[in-house]
């Protein structure tokens, strides 16, 4: 019998560059099924040399998967460990490869979607909008750092954690409450920014006056004394109802078109 | 012209490739799209302007699960590059980039239909455990991705310019007055898809507190958010431990902190 197999740094780095061309062949059968193949190959290339066993592996990673992307190295992580398993072992059960891709990616992506989109992405934006209003090129360069710097991160210690813990230690993480506490950092500081935004980012004032007494009354003036920003907070809430009521979001976007020419027309707005 | 109109069709490319084949590095949003354009078109100040403002009306457009979004990448370019070369301002690129990003959102889907044909392909390959043929199926998807943006962007601005400025100068001055308010309005669309995906009945309040410090304090986003990040580590690590070692339930903690789990 010949020596372990084993995967190395070199293969990891493949699939870390590979990686990103997760979503090249994008399609609505398989979806990610054709990026994730392709990333696996160097692991598939150094861990069999069988014909068959090579046929199997390629097609093990052709099967349907979906996942946020940023997060997909963890995945291909594990994966890549699996693979080693199953080509020293001929006990192993190769079709666990699969049920354990199939059970991540599902709870993964909930998790990188509310933290890369939700979260990451927000922060960065906010702070790129706010210099970029100005005209300023930092805006939209501070945008790409402050997302990327989490995003590339997150994208090469998943891998390692994937492939050297491997799929247990997920579980156990899983376990430990420890997702559910990043979901709920990240989720407090995704509204918390969102909430500025609102306030800072989306300008709605009122030009109404009206002659009381021959004084004049500013209403803009009156909602301010009130609450600053009255008006952002409930066009978004309104925007957000009906959102709920699952009017689609390019009626929406096309009604409050209409809807701003209307007010202006009319003098509200 | 053909010039610009070539490189407006690379950014747009670049820009559809970003979450295909660049691991969604962000290339694609509005706000770099908008800086791209006013690069190419020597106007950088109004195209970062403009680029901020479609990326406030479109944050909460993102590509998750497998829907496809309304293509921001061609909106955006178009958009931005008709509003600076009809010396026009956000308001502008605004009403001509939302329908143009729905329009082009077909395109989008009918590649990914295509696709589906290497994909088939790619099976055929793996049967024979030919790596080389499985590559190649990944890396035609790409090409026609690219193509499906750079077309339209290329014709629309060597054909359209001129139109889009006859068409923008023939609209009365209440209208275009409408579409700044309009254009105010939308990113109220923008914060409900965010709220859509973050805001919950036990979460609802950090919205508020974030609201009102902005608000009645001023507070700029960067403070918010670094203030936002101090609250949320104090209320979910800080107060759940002290709970935790009340009553004898810090075992999970302990686990984590005596690094059991290895890292590295």
């Amino acid at each position: 019998m010949s020596s372990p197999k084993k995967i190395t740094k070199k293969e990891l780095r493949q699939v870390f560059w590979r990686s990103f061309a997760l979503q090249g062949a994008f399609n609505y059968e398989r979806m990610q099924n054709l990026g994730y193949a392709y990333a696996m190959i160097p692991v598939i290339k150094k861990l069999y040399d069988k014909h068959d066993d090579q046929v199997k592996a390629l097609n093990r990673h052709l099967e349907i998967f979906n996942t946020t992307p940023a997060i997909s190295t963890t995945i291909m992580g594990i994966s890549a460990a699996m693979e080693e398993q199953n080509a020293n072992d001929p006990s192993f059960d190769s079709n666990s490869i699969n049920a354990v891709k199939a059970s991540l990616m599902g709870p993964l992506a909930g998790i990188g979607d509310s933290l890369f989109w939700g979260t990451f992405r927000i922060i960065a934006a906010g702070v790129g909008i706010s210099l970029a209003t100005e005209g300023n090129i930092f805006g939209p360069l501070l945008f790409l750092i402050l997302f990327n710097i989490p995003h590339l991160f997150i994208r090469i210690a998943g891998l390692r954690l994937g492939y050297q813990v491997g799929v247990n230690s997920l579980e156990r993480i899983q376990k430990e409450g420890l997702m559910e506490k990043i979901m709920s950092i990240t989720t407090t500081i995704g509204l918390v920014v969102v909430g500025g935004m609102v306030a800072t980012m989306l300008k709605l004032t009122t030009p109404l006056e009206f002659d009381i007494k021959g004084a004049k009354v500013v209403l803009q003036d009156i909602l301010d004394q009130i609450l600053p920003n009255m008006l952002p907070l409930i066009a978004t809430f309104v925007v957000y109802g009906l959102m709920k009521r699952k009017v689609s979001i390019t009626k929406l976007t096309l009604g409050i078109i209409v809807v701003g020419i209307l007010l202006h027309w009319i003098g509200l707005l | 012209m053909v010039a610009q109109a070539i490189m407006l069709g690379i950014i747009a490319g670049i820009g559809i490739l970003d979450s295909r084949i660049f691991g969604v590095l962000m290339l694609e949003r509005p706000l770099v799209i908008g800086l791209l354009v006013g690069l190419v078109l020597g106007d950088v100040q109004q195209g970062v302007i403009i680029g901020a403002q479609l990326e406030l009306i479109w944050m909460g457009i993102a590509g998750i699960g497998a829907a496809t979004p309304p293509d921001v990448v061609t909106g955006g370019v178009l958009g931005t590059a008709f509003a600076i070369l009809t010396n026009q301002g956000p308001e502008v690129a605004l009403v001509l980039a939302v329908p143009i990003a729905v329009l082009a959102q077909s395109l989008g889907v009918l590649v990914r239909i295509i696709n589906t044909y290497f994909m088939h392909k790619a099976d055929k390959y793996a049967v024979k455990a030919d790596f080389r043929g499985v590559t190649l199926m990944m890396w035609i998807p790409p090409v026609l991705f690219f193509l499906s943006v750079f077309i339209p962007t290329f014709f629309a601005i060597i054909l359209g310019a001129d139109q889009v400025k006859n068409l923008i100068e023939a609209v009365p001055e209440t209208i275009l007055g409408g579409l700044k308010v309009a254009g105010n309005l939308l990113p109220a669309v923008g914060f409900a898809l965010l709220l859509d995906m973050l805001f919950s009945k036990k979460m609802g309040v950090y919205f508020f507190l974030g609201f009102l410090a902005a608000s009645f304090l001023g507070l700029n986003i960067t403070a918010i958010a670094l203030f936002g990040a101090c609250i949320a580590i104090i209320v979910n690590i800080v107060i759940n431990n002290n709970n935790n070692q009340g009553n004898g339930q810090n075992v999970n903690y302990n686990n984590l902190t005596q690094g059991e789990i290895d890292f590295e």
